[in-house]
């Protein structure tokens, strides 16, 4: 008795909850995938996935997928920026946690371009580009120009 | 050898030496070396170079390092410093490593060294000589000179019938019988020289100058294994204390080049929190800086190094 009762209710109201349920994440399909590589650390498969999202439905990054990396038993993100870009990695590591250098060479060793991404518990999400060697920065945009004496002479004149 | 550094290095914005250096050309015993010994002197653990020429040698080494002196003319600022100039314990390290090759040429030299202080000592004492005979004679003219004045503010006093008769005379008597004493004699002090010769106390400094292994904590190890191997890639190095690294890294002299990377150094296994890795990211992209993480190793394997950069994904 109760359940037709309970059958008829959901079917007549058409609720948020059914087509947003508050656990969707779990069920969602990529959220699955990186369950299914078997990587123990919860949360880092956590905001794997808050960066796999941010990519594909913020960003619009093509062939998105996910991956473990055995050495450091964390899954990875590769995806391309556009179609035809070339391919790069990310890193997606909650912030509370730590990084050391052996592991960044380790994911530099994937031979693609390296994004780090560390995820905030408020979702935030910051990227960082790591490079193997040497970047030089970019230099200064703009005209530089050259003051001369203008600050001396600035000086001299509030006295 | 034409030990006289000119104002040349210390002329640049920035660093700026008032006085240049003489430094006592004759008194010098040496053969020209290939590579000039640099005298270090430890003043407790700080490290100091006094000489300009071995402050300039240093330069040429591609160390840097700091001036910390006051200028002498300029006393009542910080602005601009003088020598001496403070090395870093990377800096120190990697000059006497350079100088403890360079071991085998100093070490041939005390044989010679006795024959050496004899040239100098001939040398000071013909320089006194010199020096005692146109002090005497710079004497005797200002004496006659004195005489003239005398005799001329006399002749206009008093109008006495003999004036220029006895004005030469007396200049003959002059002439003949002064005698400028030894005791008058001024002597020139060569500050450069007191203390900073080529003696043996430098060079058992040099060789016993390694700060002991006991002290070295493994994060300086590692530094220095950092700088060693940037330094080799042609790069000059100074602290970055004011951007929260290790060091700042120029692709050329600092003189003539804004910094491209702030160096910080790790080990390769050494846990970081990703809070400040991302904090050193973000300073140094405000700085129009590469974060360069560097991590050796091990004793010969190579450094790597790894680029950090703002991905500029808002």
């Amino acid at each position: 008795m109760n359940e037709v009762t309970e059958m008829t209710e959901s079917t007549d109201t058409l609720c948020v909850d059914d087509l947003f349920p508050h656990n969707w994440i779990l069920h969602h399909p990529m959220y699955l995938r990186m369950q299914s590589l078997d990587v123990e650390d919860g949360a880092q498969v956590h905001a794997a996935f808050l960066v796999y999202m941010d990519l594909t439905e913020v960003r619009h990054w093509k062939d998105v997928s996910s991956l473990k990396c055995p050495e450091l038993q964390v899954v990875l993100l590769e995806g391309r920026e556009k179609e035809g870009a070339p391919m790069q990695s990310i890193l997606p590591l909650p912030v509370h946690q730590y990084l050391n250098h052996k592991s960044v060479r380790t994911v530099l060793g994937r031979g693609f371009p390296v994004l780090l991404c560390v995820v905030a518990s408020d979702s935030t999400l910051v990227y960082q580009r790591m490079t193997d060697g040497f970047v030089t920065p970019d230099p200064p945009a703009g005209q530089i120009q050259d003051h001369g004496r203008r600050q001396h002479r600035k000086r001299h004149q509030q006295h | 050898m034409d030990a006289t550094p000119t104002a040349e290095l210390t002329s640049t914005p920035g660093q700026h030496v008032v006085e240049p250096l003489q430094d006592g050309g004759g008194g010098h015993s040496t053969s020209r070396r290939p590579d000039p010994l640099i005298g270090i002197h430890l003043c407790g653990s700080t490290a100091l170079v006094w000489r300009t020429a071995d402050v300039r040698a240093a330069r040429e080494a591609g160390v840097v390092g700091s001036l910390v002196g006051a200028l002498p003319r300029q006393p009542r600022q910080n602005g601009r410093l003088g020598r001496p100039l403070q090395l870093g314990l990377e800096e120190l390290r990697l000059l006497l490593e350079k100088q403890a090759s360079g071991d085998d040429i100093e070490s041939s030299a005390p044989n010679s060294e006795g024959e050496v202080q004899q040239a100098e000592t001939e040398c000071y004492e013909e320089e006194q000589r010199s020096s005692f005979e146109a002090q005497s004679i710079l004497a005797l003219e200002e004496r006659k000179s004195a005489l003239l004045r005398a005799m001329g503010g006399a002749k206009q006093g008093g109008g006495t019938s003999q004036p220029d008769g006895g004005v030469s005379g007396r200049l003959e008597v002059l002439d003949q019988s002064f005698v400028f004493p030894r005791s008058a004699v001024a002597v020139q002090l060569r500050t450069a020289r007191a203390g900073l010769s080529h003696c043996s106390d430098e060079r058992t400094l040099l060789s016993a100058a390694q700060p002991g292994s006991s002290q070295r904590a493994p994060r300086s190890e590692s530094r220095f294994q950092v700088f060693r191997d940037l330094r080799q890639r042609g790069y000059y190095i100074t602290s970055a204390g004011k951007f929260g690294g290790d060091f700042l890294v120029y692709p050329g002299d600092p003189l003539r080049f804004h910094a491209h990377f702030i160096a910080v150094c790790v080990a390769l296994d050494e846990q970081l929190p990703l809070v400040d890795v991302l904090a050193v990211a973000r300073l140094g992209s405000n700085v129009k800086k590469t974060v360069l993480l560097c991590s050796p190793g091990g004793p010969t394997a190579p450094v790597h190094y790894t680029s950090l950069q703002w991905s500029g994904m808002v």
